[in-house]
């Protein structure tokens, strides 16, 4: 029996109603003109900048329409709805827990033949393409985003630590940022952890946060360990390696043993965590946060006195990239061409916003690399100084793209082991590698190779 | 007898009549959607792919799934708990608001407030009563020089936590028990007061009796509610610390929409729709000893 | 009508001698009954008035520890900007169409089926009730793309039918509480009233509407206030069956001051407390309704 013969079934059991006719995608307006349907979600903020972009491209596409279709949250329900019902959009954002697994069932336009017609498209970073096989592309991660060492410039200098650097060569080690650490954490009597009488329970400033629970968080640490989460060929769980067992014990010295940062729920800083980045910095509960690079649209917002450093490096520096969901474009589109030049359309920093307002970074290679595209979207009030190193220099040369991106099977690795586990270490209950070895088997049994990659 | 029966006649058609619209809203909108799921709890399907039949195979999955159990440990130690808390709550706090006091439609809007107030503003509130830092919780228990907790960020707290934060949504409960105090009719408390009894035989004797009709609903309507509980679990805790608050619902939720492994999430739904309707089944066979009916003595 | 009279369970009344000092008593209990109002509002309070401050402030106090209850400086921008973020006007007009009729289709047929299934005697009744009912205990999370697709195939996506027609089918699914909840209030009235009136000549219906209905002012009140709030919060309905923009509710206009990325707290915290003030109106006025003795009147007349 077929899906939708089994949905009819269901849905239909008592009316019997004729079914509409039901073609999927955008159709044609009356008065002739193309519609394409855009799907996509975002704050107030970012609706506004897309709209403007979707206008933009309306006015250079004459004879298109786009229909914005903004859903602001619960976006997997109603995309998983509208897939169901064969009913997709043309094209628009994808979450990553479902990109792939549309892609492999047929469910999004193979980019791959397009790269060869719109050159836009063949000149993005190499990690912001998403394969789901050999010559088979099913999108672009919609921004690129990096992690970084965030810090209140005023706590740094009361303390009278040297500021993070700026430079990825000149990166703390780890012990360098648990020594600063220590000098950025404060008590109610101004006592730091390493003087006696120190008072872990009444913490006024914290010197450092990184969630254990986030992986675009740690990712860069474990790979620039020299560990991995999986082997190379993806079948096997490589969290119980000493290298890995490592970072995670320094994850969670740092609250338990060190006291230098929050532990759990505390103040955790993850993106969607409460509160934000920008308020641990300017409230000054932290001084240094380690948070996406997106946190500068806030930053700015909320007139933080914020530095923005690079991670600290075992050996290495690495920091994750390419942390944002998927753009793609449905098969079920009657208007293929026109919803490919809108996908390439909508990242193009020319007609968003967003990038000179900091919560995007570009996917053009270009935007990296020749300098009059780097200062169109860096060179404003927006952006700091240190912004050229500390983050395009670095996401550049030093990004390795995020798990979710790259390993099969992930979403549910990570909601059914990896958190719970992640979240036992945070809770300082066992020692990590207890944890770790409990659960890298487990994952194993889990794990269904890396997700393919290639040249454009 | 011949009266009777165009009685019984009269009472048939109307009934049949009246009921129509919902008989036909559950046919029309329930019943097909329900069947559907049915027939996908027997099929291996993803969202967007093709289904396959796998018979019964998504149940004996279950069964050596891990994270159901734990779910439906989690899901059954929060309702014990929370059902009878609320109920209470809100029974207390209904026989307050049915007193005669200064300023009753004030009083009533504030006790029904936290209701009101929308989830995510509640969410930022709790977190932060719950910040074992400086949430207000362990201030206060600081200062009582009580020792502290960790809450909704320890495995073993992170339940009862949840159960104490379900009382602030007592206030649908408590407005349906102060609706059915109204139905107490005045003249019973007057004949056991006639009798000398103080306001603790009219509680026992006339009040309990009486409500029993809606305790029973709200019983029987938190069981299948708080069996079904979500919202907590989705914007607070994802399940966390270490799957403690891993309900039901929101591991089905999880694998339906995040995993779109509707065949499995269906077959996980059934398994809890047969659970609540044996409850809800015994609770009604056991309300025939309990809750008293006006029709007892007519019919 | 003797049978009214009787107490339920007959209270064994025992015979205990009229206290003493009851007025002392009285005005003892008078100030419990005070204290004890003031000691639940305390933390019943607590969260209306996180909002409430949480509104007024900028992002940055909002979150200092240990909090702060006093906005300063009042950032009552924080609502003017926040309600011209979006078009909330025309949120606030299609939330209040769909709400109202909601409303009344919801009472309206909720209480008809719970008259027929508490107080008329016809075969299956019962069965039919428990297979009503248990509609609720499936998670909607199942069913919910399925009945999406229905309304799909009937072509009323991006129209108010899917989320106002179940409501004049009983409120379909999750209504059915409704039907449980008036059925329970309407086997409460003593069923005298209703033989004496059929010996009249009176129908069923007339029964319902004339008896019935307006001895059930207090759990019809119920059922509009929480249909109304439940359509009023609704969000997931209106995210999935809505894509036209201008169609959009209030819940879905809040949710857009969070993101993943950015949440913008004193807009969202502004928005929502300007979004509950009308169902608190709303409540205020309508629980005026719970008052004692409707049903004695009832009968006395």
């Amino acid at each position: 029996m077929k899906r939708r013969d089994l949905l009819r079934m269901g849905g239909l059991a008592a009316l019997g109603a004729a079914a509409a006719a039901c073609g999927s995608g955008g159709g044609t307006g009356a008065a002739g003109a193309t519609e394409l349907q855009f799907m996509y979600w975002g704050s107030t903020f970012e609706k506004a900048a897309i709209e403007k972009m979707l206008k933009a491209f309306e006015q250079k596409k004459q004879g298109v329409k786009v229909k914005p279709v903004f859903t602001p949250d619960e976006y997997d329900v109603k995309l998983n709805s509208l897939v169901a019902g064969g009913k997709t959009p043309d094209l628009g954002y994808v979450p990553m827990s479902m990109s792939f697994r549309l892609a492999e069932q047929g469910n999004l336009v193979n980019l791959f033949p397009y790269l060869q017609k719109y050159p836009q498209l063949a000149g993005y970073l190499p990690d912001a393409y998403l394969w789901y096989g050999p010559d088979k592309l099913h999108g672009v991660a919609t921004a690129n985003e990096i992690e970084l060492l965030w810090y209140s410039k005023s706590a740094v200098a009361q303390a009278g630590v040297a500021p993070p650097p700026a430079v990825a060569s000149s990166a703390w080690s780890w012990d360098q940022l648990v020594e600063n650490a220590y000098k950025l954490t404060v008590d109610q009597n101004g006592k730091h952890p390493d003087e006696s009488g120190f008072d872990p329970k009444q913490v006024r400033q914290f010197g450092i946060s990184i969630s254990v629970t986030y992986a675009a968080a740690w990712y860069g640490f474990l790979r620039s360990n020299g560990a991995d989460f999986a082997d190379e060929a993806g079948k096997k769980c490589l969290l119980d390696s000493p290298e890995a067992i490592q970072v995670f014990q320094n994850l969670q010295d740092l609250i338990y043993k060190h006291r230098v940062a929050p532990g759990p729920g505390q103040l955790a800083a993850t993106g969607d965590d409460v509160p934000g980045t920008n308020i641990l910095l300017k409230t000054k509960r932290v001084a240094m946060v380690v948070d996406g690079h997106w946190a500068l649209l806030d930053m700015n917002e909320s007139k933080v006195d914020y530095g923005i450093g690079v991670l600290p490096k075992y050996a290495e520096p690495f920091t994750t990239s390419q942390v944002a969901g998927a753009s793609s474009v449905f098969s079920g589109t009657k208007h293929v061409e026109e919803a490919v030049e809108l996908f390439a359309f909508h990242i193009d920093p020319q007609y968003v916003d967003l990038y000179k307002q900091g919560l995007w970074m570009p996917q053009e290679r270009k935007y990296y690399e020749d300098q009059a595209a780097i200062d169109s979207w860096t060179k404003n009030d927006g952006h700091p100084p240190e912004f050229r190193t500390a983050v395009v220099d670095y996401a550049r040369d030093h990004g390795v793209p995020d798990l979710r991106n790259r390993v099969k099977n992930l979403s549910a690795i990570s909601s059914d082991v990896l958190t719970p586990a992640l979240q036992e270490i945070e809770s300082g209950k066992k020692p990590a590698a207890e944890t770790l070895k409990a659960i890298a088997p487990k994952i194993t049994g889990m794990l269904q190779g890396w997700q393919h990659t290639q040249e454009p | 007898m011949a009266g009777m029966s165009g009685q019984r006649r009269m009472e048939r058609r109307w009934g049949l009549l009246m009921a129509l619209p919902a008989l036909l809203g559950f046919v029309i909108f329930t019943a097909g959607p329900m069947v559907a799921s049915l027939a996908f709890s027997l099929t291996d399907w993803q969202v967007g792919g093709t289904p396959a039949f796998v018979g019964l195979g998504n149940y004996t999955e279950l069964a050596g799934d891990e994270l159901f159990w734990k779910s439906l440990s989690a899901t059954t130690y929060y309702t014990l708990g929370a059902v009878p808390l609320v109920l209470i709550v809100s029974f207390a706090v209904a026989m307050l608001l049915n007193q005669k006091v200064r300023g009753l439609p004030i009083w009533r809007t504030i006790f029904y407030l936290p209701t009101l107030v929308p989830a995510i503003a509640n969410v930022v509130l709790w977190i932060w009563i719950f910040n074992p830092d400086f949430g207000l919780l362990n201030s206060l228990l600081r200062q009582a020089g009580l020792p502290t907790g960790q809450w909704i960020y320890d495995e073993a707290m992170a339940i009862p936590s949840l159960i104490v934060m379900s009382t602030w949504g007592f206030g649908n409960t408590m407005v349906i028990f102060l609706a059915g105090l109204q139905g107490v009719p005045r003249h019973l408390y007057e004949a056991v007061s006639i009798d000398g009894g103080g306001p603790w035989r009219r509680f026992w004797h006339v009040t309990l009796p009486m409500m029993t009709p809606t305790i029973f609903y709200n019983l029987v309507v938190g069981v299948v509610g708080t069996f079904q509980v979500f919202n907590q679990a989705y914007v607070m805790t994802e399940g966390g610390p270490n799957n403690a608050t891993l309900f039901y619902v929101y591991y089905l939720f999880r694998i339906a929409f995040k995993e779109s492994e509707m065949g499995y999430a269906s077959a996980l739904a059934w398994v809890l729709f047969m659970i609540i309707v044996v409850i809800t089944f015994l609770l009604f066979r056991n309300a025939r000893r309990w809750v008293y009916y006006e029709m007892a003595g007519a019919r | 009508m003797t049978a009214v009279e009787a107490p339920p369970r007959s209270p064994r009344a025992g015979r205990v001698a009229p206290t003493a000092g009851l007025r002392g008593g009285r005005r003892y209990g008078k100030v419990l009954l005070y204290v004890a109002l003031v000691a639940g509002a305390v933390p019943t309070l607590l969260p209306f008035v996180w909002l409430v401050r949480s509104a007024l402030m900028q992002d940055a106090q909002m979150f200092v520890a240990p909090p702060e209850w006093i906005p300063s400086p009042f950032q009552w921008s924080n609502f003017t900007e926040a309600l011209t973020a979006q078009p909330f006007w025309l949120y606030f007009v299609n939330t209040v169409i769909i709400a109202v009729i909601s409303v009344l289709g919801t009472v309206l047929t909720c209480s008809v089926a719970a008259f027929s299934f508490s107080r008329l005697r016809w075969r299956g009744r019962n069965v039919a009730f428990a297979v009503l009912l248990s509609g609720v205990m499936l998670p909607y999370a199942v069913t919910l793309i399925p009945t999406f697709v229905m309304w799909q195939e009937l072509g009323a996506l991006d129209t108010y039918l899917p989320l106002t027609v179940p409501s004049w089918f009983a409120g379909a699914g999750g209504g059915v509480f409704n039907v449980f909840l008036l059925r329970q209030f309407f086997l409460t009235i003593p069923f005298e009233l209703d033989e004496a009136a059929y010996i009249d000549g009176a129908s069923p219906w007339r029964v319902f509407w004339t008896i019935v209905m307006p001895l059930s002012k207090p759990a019809i009140v119920v059922v509009t206030i929480f249909t109304f709030i439940g359509t009023w919060n609704d969000f997931l309905g209106p995210l999935l069956y809505l894509n036209d923009e201008e169609k959009y509710t209030l819940s879905l206009g809040l949710a857009s001051f969070q993101s993943i990325y950015l949440t913008q707290w004193g807009y969202l915290m502004a928005a929502s407390a300007a979004v509950i003030a009308p169902i608190i109106a709303l409540f205020f006025f309508l629980q005026r309704y719970f008052i004692e003795g409707v049903t004695l009147t009832g009968i006395k007349n």
